[in-house]
């Protein structure tokens, strides 16, 4: 069990606090900046623009300069760094459907990925890009997140059980 | 007039910085590892400090939780804490008020069959992330953090992005034609 610097009591009352301030710093600068994962690499196929790109590269190479400096200041809340190192290269971070095998977990990011990249450059941006449309104004956009609350229980009470059981039926559980 | 062009030099740089994706992009990387520095006592995943489709999930499911007594899973952080991840609830107030502050709030509406579609993208969007376990931005965090399936997700869909702008641009063509 990972420690991190604020002891469990005060972290559960911090969870939602902490990730609220987050969520308004990064609400404002993304409306500023027009930061977008999808439109970068939009952008970068059809003008050769690599501003907005650089959001997202940005992001990639920051968080991992991020884990590297917090794992070396509280190594205990930074367990598994470097994930493929401690890990392995093909098992993934927690977070998707648990109790799968490797070939299984590839699948379960390459499809996914490239329909999220399909479907999203066709509705003109990524998740946090269609939340600042919202808060701009857009109603296209804000049907957007609706879908998105929708599914949510419909993801954990039925989709989530479907998908292990296709890919154990597959022969690529665990 | 040299301390007061100082002053608009340094000025101008600020303004210019926090209109930069690179600079969110940054922003979002440190503040995501010095997240889960503080408060990953509560619970995992790791590299979770942000995500736009997983923290709608928590924040959807762990209140139906709380207001229905139901048990939608969600990710552990979430459940231990008194109520889920709040970032999309920030995101959506941060850039509002950045909208009327800069004076770039305007409703724009549309039609009938666009919110269908939009809906029902949402809907795909929210299904294929949570399959994957994680949104674009979480993708980002789980490659930083050494992820390889992370790193060929991000691949995937940077390739479908240039699938969906073909099918755009031949889209434009046929309707011109």
């Amino acid at each position: 069990m990972a420690t991190g610097v604020l002891p469990m009591e005060i972290a559960v009352y911090a969870v939602p606090a902490v990730t609220l301030l987050l969520g308004i710093l990064i609400g404002y600068l993304a409306q500023r900046s027009g930061f977008c994962s999808i439109g970068g690499f939009r952008d970068y196929f059809l003008f050769r623009h690599t501003r907005i790109l650089s959001g997202y590269l940005a992001l990639i190479v920051f968080s991992f300069l991020g884990y590297l400096l917090f794992w070396t200041l509280t190594p205990a809340a930074m367990e598994h760094f470097f994930w493929a190192l401690t890990s392995g290269p093909f098992i993934p971070v927690p977070g998707a459907p648990a109790g799968l095998g490797p070939a299984a977990y590839i699948l379960l990011a390459v499809i996914p990925g490239f329909l999220v990249g399909f479907i999203c450059v066709l509705l003109g941006g990524c998740p946090i890009r269609q939340a600042v449309m919202t808060s701009e104004g857009n109603i296209r956009a804000a049907f957007f997140l609706l879908g998105m609350a929708v599914a949510s229980p419909v993801f954990a009470a039925f989709v989530s059980g479907w998908i292990v059981l296709l890919m154990k039926s597959l022969g690529l559980g665990a | 007039m040299v301390p007061c062009s100082i002053h608009d030099t340094v000025r101008r740089h600020a303004f210019l910085l926090v209109r930069h994706p690179a600079f969110l992009g940054a922003v979002i990387g440190i503040l995501a590892a010095l997240s889960q520095s503080l408060l990953i006592s509560a619970g995992g995943p790791e590299a979770y400090g942000f995500c736009v489709a997983c923290h709608t999930r928590d924040l959807v499911n762990g209140v139906t939780n709380i207001l229905a007594g139901s048990s939608l899973a969600l990710a552990p952080i979430s459940k231990n804490a008194v109520l889920p991840v709040m970032s999309v609830v920030g995101v959506l107030i941060g850039a509002y008020v950045s909208a009327r502050v800069n004076r770039e709030h305007a409703v724009k509406k549309g039609s009938f069959r666009d919110y269908l579609l939009y809906f029902l993208g949402g809907f795909l969007v929210l299904i294929l992330a949570m399959v994957f376990g994680g949104c674009p931005y979480r993708a980002a965090l789980r490659t930083g953090y050494g992820d390889i399936i992370a790193l060929l997700f991000i691949v995937a869909m940077a390739l479908g992005v240039v699938a969906g702008t073909v099918f755009m641009l031949k889209r434009a063509e046929r309707e011109e034609a």
